[in-house]
């Protein structure tokens, strides 16, 4: 028996070496090289230096820095929440057995699907000023054009709402499974007490998937946190930095200047910001749940 | 998946008295849900206008002149359409080259990365050895770290690795790993999340099999070959087509990782329209479409897994 174990565990390690030789060598490694390199001077170059926690400290002297977090964060905040109330209606709505409510779901997860340098691309012609449809239906409605990505005030805005309209879907995708695990029984006694299908969806649903929206709001937080593309495709962290976000100021630094010591140390606070939001999600995960992770 | 075959039966059971109670209630709740019924068509209905109408603008743009596009007007649908706009993008460019990029570096990590992931999780649910809770939580930690993190140490790495494109033993002098699809591949091939998923799949299996293989002389790698990867195609279904979604769609690695023109993927390339003086909205619209049709094909195609992939992440039992 005790032999036996054994091969299984050799056959075991064989197995999973693969694996963990990639995952040593292109994820744990990066992160020490990171770590390491972020109290350096390091440029590409020949100079490496150690400069202890210089770079740290001039991150909170960094004004670039410092509004690309706040930008960051008001993307966050005002993409998490609409996102999460109007995927939850789309969800509610398209919930059913019809051909037409199928047709409605796929349709709705098409922009999830699509690439974010696709979306960027429509979303870039619908916001251009001279020749951009939204000006268009501005005018033909008699409104003033406006500049759209060019505005230092709406330019974060304008990409807010493409990350909401790109997110949609999979906001509803989470949702209808929550849906569907609600057990029919609830409703039917909701009904039998005369309750209307308003009051059962806010007395019912809503609290029902509720571990399901904090699921949501930890994954889409997280993913504004990564914003990047559209950033450096639509607006360049423009004008005057108002939509520059943490990577993207990681990008300009690391791969613009080449201040990879720098860029470094920016990426380890972005490390640290998910890392928090995970542990807090872990944390009340275990107080909803009443039992460790 | 198991949770919800327990539950249809009991739906099924309830679903008849349930019917007879909506009489009993009043006309009042009846009314109520109609407008209920409605309210939720109309968002039907508007969901469908806003996220449609994107989509709709690309396809028109697509098939507009510049003239109609530089029209103060608003054009909806273009005069004569014009599908010459999709022969020009394809030349305005060396599109064959980049769709080849694309399509090599993604078949690649996909083959690759959904063997390497399977057979990972295969240890992990079905092999009880030695330190493996240990190196399950280091993989769980790894599935927290985002790429945006790595990238940049991942560059470096990247650049300096040894004996690769006129680097020395030091990994000092040349380029690297740099355009070069191996480049661009590595960093693909060890997803966490994929162990994670066919680790959740193979703990639903019965332990006669892997007894039964045991008996018959199969070793654990036979086992797994012969009998489980045969019966994991809805898993690496889902694996596959997310892990070829976010390949063929992503964008930042391919930017710093390529710097000639031979090496840039679809989604680089796509950019170039923008870089112009001129912007060529109809020509970008055009390379757009046809760079997201294979995703799109995909998706119509194999829904049911793609679903099931996206809900997978957010089951972590």
């Amino acid at each position: 028996m005790r032999t036996r174990i054994r091969r299984d565990d050799v056959e075991a390690y064989v197995m999973i070496a693969p694996f963990f030789a990639f995952f040593t060598l292109f994820v744990m490694v990066p992160i020490i090289v990171n770590f390491v390199n972020s109290f350096t001077n390091y440029d590409l170059g020949r100079t490496r230096d150690f400069i202890g926690f210089r770079n740290y400290v001039r991150l909170f002297t960094d004004g670039d820095f410092l509004r690309s977090v706040l930008n960051t964060l008001v993307y966050a905040a005002f993409s998490v929440i609409p996102l999460m109330v109007l995927g939850f209606i789309a969800a509610v709505s398209v919930y059913g057995v019809s051909r037409v409510l199928y047709m409605a779901r796929a349709l709705y997860i098409f922009p999830y699907v699509t690439s974010m340098v696709a979306v960027s691309m429509i979303w870039l012609y619908m916001y251009e000023p001279t020749t951009g449809i939204f000006n268009k239906i501005l005018v033909f409605l008699g409104f003033k054009p406006l500049t759209w990505l060019f505005d230092e005030g709406l330019a974060l805005p304008c990409l807010i709402i493409m990350n909401i309209w790109k997110n949609i879907g999979y906001v509803m995708i989470i949702y209808l499974a929550g849906l569907a695990g609600i057990p029919e029984s609830l409703y039917e006694a909701g009904k039998v007490d005369g309750a209307s299908r308003f009051a059962m969806l806010f007395k019912i649903t809503v609290p029902l998937v509720s571990p399901i929206s904090f699921f949501i709001f930890v994954t889409t937080c997280i993913e504004s946190f990564k914003t990047f593309e559209q950033v450096r495709i639509m607006t360049g962290g423009g004008p005057i930095n108002s939509t520059t976000t943490i990577v993207h100021q990681i990008y300009m630094r690391a791969f613009g200047e080449y201040k990879m010591g720098y860029a470094s140390a920016m990426s380890i606070v972005l490390l640290i910001i998910i890392f928090g939001i995970t542990l807090l999600n872990m944390r009340l995960g275990e107080e909803r749940e009443g039992k460790s992770w | 998946m198991d949770r919800k075959s327990e539950r249809e039966p009991e739906r099924k059971a309830k679903s008849k008295p349930g019917r007879e109670v909506v009489k009993i209630t009043g006309i009042k709740a009846d009314r109520k849900d109609a407008v209920y019924k409605v309210m939720t068509w109309l968002m039907v209905l508007f969901f469908t206008v806003v996220i449609g109408f994107p989509f709709f603008i690309m396809v028109s743009v697509s098939l507009q002149t510049m003239q109609e596009i530089y029209l103060p007007e608003l054009v909806l649908f273009p005069a004569r359409p014009q599908f010459i706009n999709y022969v020009r993008a394809m030349k305005n460019g060396n599109w064959g080259r980049y769709f080849f990029n694309s399509g090599y570096v993604t078949l690649i990590v996909v083959a690759i990365s959904l063997f390497i992931n399977s057979m990972t999780g295969y240890a992990f649910a079905r092999i009880k050895f030695q330190g493996r809770k240990l190196l399950f939580i280091l993989l769980l930690i790894g599935m927290m770290i985002p790429p945006q993190v790595t990238m940049v140490p991942l560059f470096i790495m990247m650049k300096s690795f040894p004996l690769a494109g006129g680097n020395n033993l030091l990994g000092m002098g040349g380029r690297g790993l740099i355009n070069t699809y191996a480049g661009l591949i590595i960093p693909f091939i060890a997803g966490s999340f994929g162990v994670f998923l066919c680790r959740q799949f193979y703990l639903s299996f019965p332990d006669d099999i892997d007894n039964s293989a045991r008996i018959d002389g199969c070793s654990r790698f036979l086992t797994f070959t012969r009998i489980y990867l045969p019966l994991s195609r809805p898993v690496l279904a889902s694996l596959g087509i997310l892990k070829f979604t976010g390949t063929w769609n992503e964008y930042i690695w391919p930017l710093i990782m390529t710097n000639s023109d031979s090496m840039k993927t679809v989604q680089v390339a796509l950019t170039m329209f923008r870089d112009e003086a001129e912007i060529l909205w109809n020509q970008l619209m055009a390379a757009t479409i046809v760079s997201s049709l294979v995703i799109y094909i995909l998706f119509v195609c194999l829904q049911k897994y793609f679903i099931a992939g996206i809900l997978s992440g957010s089951m972590k039992e």
